[in-house]
């Protein structure tokens, strides 16, 4: 495909963003930083600069923090780098053999390539009850200066989901003095992203900070008058609550995507450049869906990294450049000041193994899958993901018995040497 | 306030003059001046994309590295005792007007 980065061509018409998550802006700035000359056209469906996404379950809850997220650019620099926006504008459809996309201001943009990167929806409620007042979700800086003023002491606040998300939430509330309920459907907290032991040292800390969980409860309704009153659960209990949030997850923004005719399974299938189904369209974040690169696997990342990384690629792409090797994936979440910090992603049959003690505050789980290093949680031990992330990386063997003893470092514990690794899986399949 | 002037040896050792302004973390004007800087978390001390090396007499002018921050550089390529910092845990300051730094190797 031409990408068009020669002199002697030029590129009339621009490549329009659509979306200024993580992903959009990190695609215009990295045409720029590439050195892409044409023109780049962002829009953002909400108002105001684009902005970072993870203080807004974190520090912006806390009280006396000040009502804002951290800009993702300052103004002055989009303008500094030809980077046009359109805030609180949506695309509408598009005409992809026009090449142009309709905007919900009227009008029609054309394209030199398209990128969407229309990120994740909270996935919403279904249960009765769902649309009461004070039920609410939490993805934009909107959703979050809402759930603020909503998180007063003494306030009773029943969370739906025990993820990223409602933990982190919880933890926000029980420091602002409310009485905060976690109902779960699963029997332990984050057990779609890590493992029990982790799980039960996080139920922990928000135990002793006053958070009551409540394990296989599925929620049948919301009830109230005016307003949410209390959640229903299956058998009948019902818990009081004025605030409910519920944190179930997310969608892709995909409907543009396919209503387009580009493809999509829960998620924009892109391949390693950023790529749909059709070739001047890209995209990139949250709202994909594509085979890693690390492991085969296909998967749909919610994270700053994938963000950023499928960004650098679809700019890579555009500019007929070469892209940056991929990278582990990676995800942080702070709880009570207590930092989670994964590398990799976990399979619920990988080999968990514990460095350290739990108890200590301190410690990592590590997961080996075929006797590989495949993943690690960390907790407050950043010492351990970053040696981690990287015999990641290189498919490291690890032996058991070592990666135990925290004494060892981690490097220390490798078994074999990646030279031998493919026979010994071969060896190991057969 | 004015801007800092910032000298930057990127990772092939070629050197850049660039405006450090009042509002920036260090990390940010070297990202917003094109440098090869991911930063990856944000500016969260979580990542140690946005490492880079001070001169020692600069870096023993600023505060000590934080745990989180400390964690990270011991770890990463290259360490220097006295000299690592993750750029976006470094502020503004007019005593760092005119400074040094050099981009830490990638992983």
């Amino acid at each position: 495909m031409r990408s068009g980065t020669g002199a002697a061509v030029t590129i009339q018409d621009p490549v329009v963003i659509i979306g200024a998550g993580h992903s959009g802006v990190a695609v215009a700035t990295g045409l720029r930083s590439r050195g892409w000359e044409g023109g780049v056209l962002l829009i953002d469906a909400e108002n105001g600069l684009p902005y970072e996404r993870p203080p807004l379950s974190k520090e912006l809850l806390k009280e006396g923090a000040p009502d804002e997220s951290a800009v993702l650019r300052k103004e002055k620099f989009y303008a500094d780098k030809g980077i046009a926006r359109l805030a609180g504008v949506t695309a509408e459809s598009i005409d992809r053999d026009g090449r142009t996309v309709l905007l919900s201001d009227g009008t029609r943009q054309a394209y030199h390539r398209l990128v969407i990167a229309t990120g994740s929806r909270a996935r919403p409620l279904t249960v009765p009850g769902a649309g009461l007042p004070g039920v609410r979700s939490l993805r934009t800086r909107d959703d979050a200066l809402e759930l603020k003023r909503l998180l007063v002491p003494g306030a009773r606040v029943a969370i739906i989901g025990a993820g990223y998300i409602g933990l982190e939430v919880a933890a926000a509330a029980a420091a602002k003095g409310c009485e905060v309920t976690v109902l779960e459907f699963q029997d332990r907290v984050m057990s779609r992203v890590t493992s029990a032991p982790v799980s039960r040292h996080f139920e922990q800390l928000h135990g002793r900070h006053g958070v009551r969980f409540v394990f296989g409860a599925a929620v049948t309704s919301i009830d109230g008058g005016e307003r949410a009153e209390r959640v229903t659960v299956a058998g009948g209990t019902n818990f009081p609550a004025d605030v409910v949030l519920a944190g179930i997850g997310v969608l892709p923004n995909e409907e543009l995507a396919a209503d387009a005719g580009l493809e999509c399974r829960d998620g924009i299938l892109v391949d390693g450049h950023g790529r749909t189904s059709n070739p001047a369209v890209y995209a990139s974040g949250d709202v994909t869906r594509f085979t890693s690169p690390i492991d085969g696997a296909s998967q749909r990342l919610e994270c700053i990294q994938n963000a950023l990384a499928q960004a650098d690629r679809v700019a890579a792409h555009i500019t007929g450049q070469a892209a940056a090797e991929p990278e582990i994936p990676w995800f942080w979440t702070v709880q009570h000041g207590v930092r989670l910090q994964t590398a990799g992603v976990r399979h619920p049959e990988d080999q968990a193994i514990v460095r350290g003690e739990t108890s200590g505050g301190k410690f990592s789980v590590v997961y080996l899958r075929e006797g590989r290093l495949a993943a690690v949680d960390t907790i407050a031990n950043l010492a351990d993901f970053r040696t981690a992330k990287r015999l990641i990386a290189q498919g490291a063997r690890i032996d058991p018995a070592l990666a135990a003893d925290p004494g060892i470092p981690l490097t220390e514990a490798t078994s074999g040497t990646p030279n031998h690794s493919d026979a010994d899986l071969a060896a190991a399949r057969s | 306030m004015s801007n800092n002037k910032l000298t930057v040896v990127d990772r092939e050792g070629a050197t850049h003059d660039l405006e450090w302004e009042p509002d920036q973390s260090m990390m940010e004007a070297l990202r917003d001046n094109d440098l090869p800087v991911l930063a990856s978390c944000g500016g969260t001390a979580s990542c140690a994309t946005c490492h880079v090396f001070l001169e020692q007499e600069v870096f023993d002018t600023l505060e000590d590295r934080s745990e989180d921050e400390l964690e990270l550089l011991v770890e990463a390529e290259g360490y220097r005792e006295c000299g690592s910092r993750l750029s976006c845990q470094v502020g503004f300051s007019r005593d760092l007007n005119g400074v040094t730094v050099t981009l830490a190797p990638e992983e």
